[in-house]
């Protein structure tokens, strides 16, 4: 059946190279030390040019589509269409001059940036983005996910406390307890996928989608979990229509007020690249990662579907959850602090547990669609 | 949280005090469920999410000009208002009786109609109409205000110079009487009743210093203010 084509290509894969980035690294060190030092900046700028074209694309694109959502043309003098406009934009931030207010903590204003950074970079090291592309790939991956992306928020609380500012500081607070709250839904909506799955390994799940996304073949809960973890991790990244730890009305760009320049940018690029992970995530736990889409039965639809690689599967995945994070941005307006608790602890909380409790019942008397093996 | 069913409010006499009194009855708000309550916001929030997405696919929709490109092609929106203009008829006379109308309506003064004794009819006519274009706000009530129709708000809205004197027009291309008592005179005493204005002519204002290429103006009364006295720091000569 379809099962061919994917074993197909996941035997070529294997014949090629299989491995992750850091298993080469490893196996290297037995021949050349060098060569697995090669492999570590290797791994270390490839994966930081990725991130910085990233971050240009996306906010290329989140400028074009905010026009498009709101009658508009967005960026159009610089390049055609304004492509070059973000590039422009880089140059601009890298001019400018870094103030460090007076009295502030400089050696936390000067590390905040970096942290809420380096928790997304960090975060990007482990997502599988093909079978033959992934840098590494942890068996405890979705926690170490979670626990990552929680640290960025160290990077925001850090840059708001020590900005000496009051709206810095109030911001950085509110995007403490908006995560405290978000994660825990968003945790729970991934444990459904664990749980269905029955590993943490990121490219163990992917694995386990080869006869269906977990979105549809979860029976009803995986759809569930999908718009919940949606919710929460749009809330954990902090953007509209959950942005009301920068709130520009009320706070005046909370927590990053005081930066400028090269850190200003910093944290913007980190709120881009969440999304991109975020994406990434909820394209990997419920879209397939980079599986490709097959129906039961339809062997010319599935092998063509089998034709177009898998990281283009991904990207275009991740892309579309983007999209609807976008979506959701440019259409709905910011919450207030207590309806943002409330939607959290009185809707998604116990619905999240209700989904999971299903789940298990699910997983555990086996009642889900083609179970394959 | 409950919607209110306005297709379902009646209208009752009710007898209060012995006074009857018409009350409008509205049905009790239905309370709704946990599970209805989610899924009425999720609908509301749907229904959001289409309008965004529809303006998303029609790039028709798109009111952004790329202005200095598309000039000769801009669209203006239908009540769109830019600067002032007298109208005037086919046989290029303009309408205004100089009666000061506008004058008055201009919450900031920006509009000055000085007349004069017609040489021909003997009446007031027209003499300059001043029309300051950098304190007017384009409000439009100048336009509202004239009874014989003879003002307008133009799509002409680029007005950059290099000298603010430069904003203080001069509207009437000619000094002399309107249409209307145009009709009345032959052919002969038209052209005498008209005396050419141009569009600078006005009372020049901040220190009354000549610009260079406009000639100084001479306005009747006012000749020593405007030929020779030094510049003045009192404001607008007018």
């Amino acid at each position: 059946m379809h099962e061919s084509v994917v074993t197909t290509w996941m035997m070529t894969a294997g014949a090629w190279q299989a491995k992750t980035w850091a298993e080469l690294a490893s196996d290297a060190l037995s021949q050349n030390i060098w060569l697995t030092v090669a492999y570590i900046a290797g791994g270390l700028i490839g994966s930081m040019t990725a991130v910085t074209i990233l971050g240009l694309a996306l906010i290329y694109a989140e400028r074009k589509i905010a026009g498009h959502f709101q009658c508009r043309l967005g960026p159009m003098r610089v390049g055609p269409h304004g492509i070059f406009q973000t590039l422009a934009d880089v140059v601009k931030l890298l001019m400018k001059e870094d103030i460090i207010p007076d009295r502030a903590d400089k050696a936390m204003h000067l590390l905040a940036p970096f942290l809420a950074m380096g928790a997304t970079m960090l975060v990007i090291a482990v997502i599988p983005y093909s079978p033959l592309l992934q840098l590494v790939d942890l068996n405890i991956g979705v926690l170490y996910v979670t626990a990552i992306s929680g640290f960025g928020v160290m990077g925001i609380l850090l840059g708001g406390w020590s900005s000496n500012n009051k709206w810095s500081l109030l911001g950085a607070m509110r995007s403490g307890a908006q995560i405290i709250s978000y994660e825990v839904s968003a945790t729970l909506a991934l444990m459904v996928v664990v749980l269905f799955a029955g590993t943490l390994s990121l490219r163990g799940i992917v694995e386990s989608q080869m006869d269906g996304w977990w979105i549809w073949r979860a029976h009803g809960v995986g759809i569930v979990a999908f718009i919940i973890y949606l919710i929460a991790s749009t809330a954990e990244i902090n953007r509209t229509p959950f942005d009301i730890p920068e709130g520009e009305s009320e706070l005046t760009g909370g927590f990053h007020t005081e930066y400028s320049g090269m850190r200003f940018s910093f944290f913007f690029l980190a709120e881009f690249l969440n999304m991109f992970v975020v994406g990434a995530m909820a394209a990997t736990l419920f879209l397939g990662g980079w599986m490709p889409f097959h129906l039961g039965g339809w062997e010319g639809f599935n092998n063509v579907m089998g034709l177009i690689p898998p990281i283009v599967w991904f990207y275009g995945k991740v892309f579309f959850i983007i999209f609807v994070i976008m979506w959701f941005r440019w259409t709905f307006p910011r919450l207030r602090v207590d309806q943002l608790m409330r939607l959290e602890w009185k809707v998604l909380l116990p619905i999240g547990f209700v989904n999971l409790l299903a789940a298990s019942v699910l997983v555990l008397t086996n009642l889900y669609f083609f179970p394959g093996n | 949280m409950g919607a209110v069913d306005f297709s379902k409010v009646r209208l009752e006499q009710r007898t209060l005090a012995g006074v009857k009194i018409p009350v409008a009855v509205v049905p009790r708000i239905k309370k709704q469920s946990y599970l209805e309550k989610i899924l009425i916001a999720l609908k509301g929030l749907m229904k959001g999410m289409r309008l965004t997405f529809g303006y998303l696919i029609h790039p028709s929709r798109i009111v952004t000009q790329q202005y200095p490109e598309n000039r000769a092609t801009l669209k203006f929106p239908e009540r769109y208002r830019a600067n002032l203009k007298l109208i005037y008829d086919e046989n290029g006379y303009h309408l205004c009786g100089g009666c000061k109308m506008c004058e008055k309506a201009c919450p900031n003064a920006s509009i000055k109609v000085l007349n004069r004794k017609g040489p021909v009819t003997g009446k007031l006519e027209l003499d300059r109409y001043i029309w300051r274009m950098d304190s007017c706000t384009f409000c439009n009530l100048c336009v509202m205000a004239c009874p014989s129709d003879a003002l307008q708000m133009t799509h002409q809205f680029e007005n950059a110079v290099y000298d603010r004197r430069l904003l203080i027009y001069n509207l009437n291309r000619y000094a002399g009487p309107p249409a209307e008592a145009m009709a009345k005179l032959d052919e002969e005493a038209r052209k005498q009743a008209m005396e050419p204005r141009d569009v600078y002519g006005g009372p020049v204002p901040l220190n009354g210093e000549p610009l260079p290429n406009i000639p100084p103006i001479v306005i009747a009364g006012e000749e020593k203010a405007a030929s020779e006295t030094p510049p003045s720091t009192e404001g607008p000569a007018a």
